[in-house]
């Protein structure tokens, strides 16, 4: 196709975005619809997998000893944690002494009559270990519990069981969420394709034309394919900055929250490093909408 | 130039449209294609450019196979045939001028072959004082020689017309009528359907008489009232 061609297909198509005033409307707004759904669950798809990954990050393997274990049995524990840092499988760890633990309890509990009974005695020594790699939990927690100091029951605990049930959640909720999607976006198919077959339809006595001059078909395609391009296009800008928009209002909002509940380790993502990647998948999917769409309209108009 | 070999176009309702026809027109003739309402003479016309398709039979125009041809040949087809109808067919947002081009910019034209083609076709029509003219400011008689402009300005190698000058009145006729053999003096193969009879009769061509979608006479020199 020539360029001079081209450039009268695009102006054509162009043109009949801007005639057709109330249609275009309503298929950009179909397509605004769309693809910000589209954009806040994988926003949210993206801020859930992060903030778990961080919370694994962040998960401890709580390890108590027995109240009467002994120095000994203390530095046969630490000996192995050492070994186990050099190795870098654990990435750092904590210790916290009886007294230490005595203290935390009173704080917490803002009340000493809550304490009674309760001595520093009776208090256990404790171990605080953070894995480099979360995965590597299982193994380090059966060789810990081998430990003749290590306090069998309950004494040992970690957070990643329940981690990896909510990711199974999650995961499931996605599919449900992907599958929802696809049906919006067949819906929206189907929207702008009836749009373009309005107009399409508006036009029958010009293609009638074109056809009996000797018009190609992609001659006649294109002023179409172009409309659902741009009415995609058009679409994804204006449901970018309303994602844009919303999204880092509710950042803010839940953020806030967040930090109120002193749960800053769970935090809601900034736009800006996402943006980009946002915006190309919605100039895609819009325009493959409207592209689809258009197609949909004129393929039955082209058989004479 | 056109060839029908024992082509018949029976419709979907099982409406005959024509029935075995065979007819050969040569390069540069005038044929006048004439009978009642309802006789063949669209359906006739409609095989030529591949609007419709022969159920049986062969259909031969300007060296295409009408009659089994791929879909990406059609546009091929029509871009060796002007056509004009009754009802005019014009883009009423487009000026004459624009009109006309349309058809070129339609076939991939140069900007500089349109505006000297244009013209040239306007001119021929006697129409170049209205160039800028929308279709519904000009007279019918004015608006059918846009088509006609625009059904030659590809210099088509067959002009085929259906009723014409149905629409227009007897003065206006004539004229389009006069343009028509202009035309076919220039060297093209000019095929009308009509059913006024004093037009053929006054213009001494090769009329082929259809009834009931056969051919029931093909007169060189003809008139409508000649029966052979
Ligand atoms: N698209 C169609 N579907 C069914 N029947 C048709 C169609 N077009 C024409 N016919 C029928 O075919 C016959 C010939 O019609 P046509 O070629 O239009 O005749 P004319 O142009 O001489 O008036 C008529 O009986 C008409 O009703
Ligand atoms: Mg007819």
């Amino acid at each position: 196709m020539k360029i001079r061609t081209m450039k009268l297909l695009i102006k054509e198509g162009a043109q009949n975005v801007i005639k057709n005033k109330l249609m275009s409307f309503a298929s950009i707004m179909t397509v605004v619809a769309t693809l910000f759904f589209l954009g806040i669950v994988l926003l949210l798809a993206v801020n859930i997998s992060s903030n778990i990954e961080a919370m694994k990050r962040d998960l401890e393997i709580t390890v108590f000893l027995n109240v009467n274990a002994t120095n000994y049995q203390r530095e046969e524990v630490v000996s192995f944690l050492e070994s186990k840092k050099d190795a870098g499988i654990i990435s750092e760890y904590r210790y916290e002494s009886k007294e230490q633990m005595y203290q935390n309890i009173k704080e917490s509990l803002n009340d000493d009559s809550l304490l009674e009974g309760f001595t520093v005695d009776n208090a256990a020594e404790s171990f605080y270990i953070k894995l480099v790699d979360p995965n590597s939990s299982d193994e380090i927690i059966t060789e810990l519990s081998r430990f003749s100091g290590v306090n069998k029951d309950n004494g040992i605990g970690y957070g990643k069981d329940e981690l990896d049930k909510l990711e199974g959640i999650l995961k499931v909720f996605n599919y449900i969420i992907m599958a929802i999607l696809a049906v919006l976006m067949i819906i929206s198919v189907f929207l702008i394709s009836n749009t373009i077959r309005l107009t399409v339809f508006a036009r029958r006595r010009q293609i009638e034309i074109m056809k009996y001059v000797g018009a190609l078909d992609s001659f006649i395609r294109w002023p179409f394919i172009v409309e659902g391009l741009l009415i995609g296009l058009i679409g994804a800008v204006l449901s970018f900055f309303i994602t844009s928009q919303v999204y880092k209002w509710l950042q803010g909002f839940i953020n806030g929250i967040l930090v109120n509940l002193k749960m800053a380790t769970l935090r809601i993502m900034e736009f800006g490093p996402v943006a980009f990647r946002i915006f190309m998948i919605y100039s895609i999917f819009g325009m493959v909408i409207g592209g689809i769409g258009s197609l949909l309209s004129v393929r039955k108009h082209l058989n004479v | 130039m056109i060839r029908f070999v024992d082509a018949t176009k029976i419709y979907s309702n099982g409406v005959i449209g024509v029935k075995n026809i065979t007819v050969n027109i040569e390069k540069g003739e005038f044929v006048f294609i004439i009978g009642p309402s309802g006789s063949g003479k669209s359906t006739f016309l409609k095989l030529i450019m591949h609007e419709e398709v022969p159920t049986e039979g062969e259909v031969y125009v300007n060296g295409y196979s009408v009659h089994d041809m791929a879909h990406s040949e059609i546009p091929y087809l029509r871009r060796s045939l002007g056509v004009v109808f009754q009802d005019f067919r014009l883009l009423p947002n487009k000026t004459a001028y624009e009109n006309v081009a349309f058809a070129m910019q339609i076939v991939e034209a140069t900007s500089r072959e349109i505006r000297r083609q244009v013209p040239l076709a306007l001119g021929l029509v006697g129409l170049s004082k209205k160039a800028k003219a929308y279709p519904d400011q000009l007279s019918g008689g004015e608006q059918q020689r846009v088509v006609l402009a625009r059904a030659l300005v590809n210099n088509p190698a067959v002009l085929i017309a259906d009723e014409p000058t149905g629409n227009l009145d007897p003065k206006t006729s004539i004229e389009i009528m006069n343009l028509l053999e202009e035309i076919n003096q220039r060297g093209t193969t000019v095929v009308v359907a009509t059913h006024e009879k004093s037009i053929v009769d006054s213009m001494k061509k090769r009329v082929i008489t259809l009834e009931h979608g056969e051919i029931i006479s093909d007169v060189k020199k003809g008139s409508y009232s000649n029966e052979n």
